[in-house]
């Protein structure tokens, strides 16, 4: 069923600031205010076609203020399309043709400016967070001029933070890339002048192994990590290629929203950071090895401190996330691993591109840490290129950790796994 | 059912110890204190054992017992695979 898409409500808002910023989407030069105007059900819980629909959906919200789930076929499965026709949302598939509805199960009044996220399910099925255009939008202050590049999934917590940069400040333009562009997006950001590109540490690490002479042709200003741990080793490759750049890493989640933002080129942050209270900031502390962080930009209904999931450790005066708390602790026969610090000490191997360490089920000490890797591309026109075997990379392990932190099987992949979150789950 | 005979336990018992610059005695009674094979080691031993074979070893089956001596280990992980 096709919904006309002539007659839509008088806008409930201002024009967004940035209204007139250029979009490029598929190659396409667009701006958000040459975007379709379709009609939304209100509450709508929009799976968009393709990036140009979901930028679509999401000026709608902004112009209109219509409560709004917006997502991909690909994450919304069909138990989760029941919980949301359950929860009164209008099911939606948005393309080219329009609006193509599914009326809800119990159908109820919008909460008007209501925008809700998937978190990417890293830990289970994917939960709906209830956050604001305003709850979402972290970048406030005048920003220069920059072009930035989305490669993110629609309607998740990164995408949002671009897609709200752009909407709400003159001067941030986007290029997005659809998924079947990831792969080549350095000749498309090249080709659109993109200076700003935000990804996780496993886009960008696959990006580096594919092609970092394609790479070095984006006339990058401003890099950012997030999404994933970030480790020293990415932030130092991506300096060799871009020594000029600023480069900062963020912590950021649906929950918590923009927790910590870092730019001193270095992983982790500063161990004073924490436990430090300032108004309109959040606070930052540790319990038990977890990240506890209370913000004034947690999703709706969360508030108090929050426990991430996430495990830190204090190392030389940096707190550093090293992964979700669930799988970053490894227990080798009662000595406590982390994976993300074995994961970092590998990746600081100059011929390893990637990284994955795990604890594997072993006789006498229960757990053992195991890892994978990705190798970096060599040379062809060098004879000794040295490409190092699983004795040399334990070797590297074993002069850097303590004996039972040392990966004793690794295996070697061909190419790096990443999901549609551009997350490796690492 | 893809089984390893003691004596390619062995080879991979060496090569365990070769990554470390160790060697391994050709003597079966040779004790593993002395030849500075831990159970880290052994661990790694058995996880090498399982990609060999590509099945995994049931350690829980057999009870706890002394493991001293080189002909210790190769008869615990030839008795695993029967497990």
């Amino acid at each position: 069923m096709t919904v006309a898409t002539s007659r839509h409500p008088a806008p409930a808002h201002p024009e967004p600031a940035g209204v007139d910023n250029r979009l490029v989407v598929g190659g396409a030069a667009l701006t958000w205010r040459s975007l379709p105007t379709p009609t939304l059900p209100d509450p709508a819980a929009v799976l968009a076609h393709s990036a140009v629909h979901a930028l679509t959906a999401a000026r709608q919200h902004a112009v209109h203020g219509t409560e709004l789930l917006l997502s991909t076929a690909s994450r919304v499965d069909a138990v989760m399309r029941n919980e949301l026709l359950e929860a009164g949302f209008t099911v939606s598939v948005l393309d080219d043709d329009g609006v193509h509805p599914s009326a809800p199960a119990r159908p109820r009044a919008a909460e008007p400016g209501r925008l809700w996220l998937l978190t990417s399910g890293s830990t289970g099925r994917p939960k709906r967070v209830g956050h604001t255009l305003d709850t979402l939008t972290t970048v406030r202050a005048d920003q220069p001029d920059r072009t930035w590049l989305c490669p993110y999934a629609p309607g998740t917590y990164a995408w949002w933070q671009v897609v709200t940069l752009s909407l709400t400040q003159p001067g941030q333009h986007l290029v997005v890339v659809e998924p079947d562009e990831l792969d080549d997006w350095p000749s498309v950001a090249a080709a659109h002048g993109v200076d700003a590109a935000s990804g996780t540490p496993t886009f960008w690490r696959r990006t580096l192994y594919r092609d970092a002479d394609a790479l070095a042709r984006v006339p990058l200003r401003q890099i950012t990590l997030g999404g994933e741990p970030v480790d020293q080793a990415i932030l130092d490759q991506l300096r060799e290629v871009f020594p000029a750049a600023r480069i900062s890493w963020i912590y950021a989640s649906s929950e918590v929203g923009a927790s910590i933002v870092v730019h001193d080129g270095r992983a982790g942050f500063p161990a004073d950071w924490l436990d430090r209270e300032t108004p309109g900031r959040p606070t930052l502390s540790v319990r038990d090895d977890e990240l506890v962080v209370t913000s004034p930009y947690h999703g709706a209904g969360l508030a108090g401190p929050i426990r991430t999931g996430d495990r830190v450790q204090v190392l030389d005066g940096r707190v550093l996330i090293t992964g979700r708390l669930d799988s970053d602790e490894i227990n080798v026969g009662g000595s406590k691993v982390s994976a993300g610090v074995v994961r970092g000490v590998l990746a600081g191997h100059p011929a390893v591109a990637w990284a994955r360490v795990t604890g594997r089920r072993a006789p006498v000490l229960g757990r053992m840490v195991v890892a994978e890797v990705v190798l970096a591309p060599t040379d062809p026109a060098s004879v000794d290129s040295g490409v190092p075997d699983e004795a040399a990379l334990v070797r590297w392990c074993a002069d850097r950790l303590p004996e039972h932190a040392v990966p004793r099987r690794i295996r070697v992949l061909t190419d790096i796994p990443v999901k549609e979150t551009l997350k490796s789950d690492v | 059912m893809n089984e390893l005979s003691r004596a390619q336990i062995r080879d991979l018992m060496a090569q365990v110890l070769k990554n470390q610059d160790k060697e391994l005695p050709a003597d079966d009674a040779a004790q593993l204190r002395e030849i500075g094979f831990r159970s880290l080691d052994f661990s790694e031993l058995a996880l090498r054992v399982e990609d060999e074979t590509g099945e995994e070893l049931n350690f829980d089956a057999p009870g706890l017992r002394r493991i001293a001596t080189v002909g210790d280990v190769l008869d615990f992980l030839v008795e695993l695979q029967h497990q």
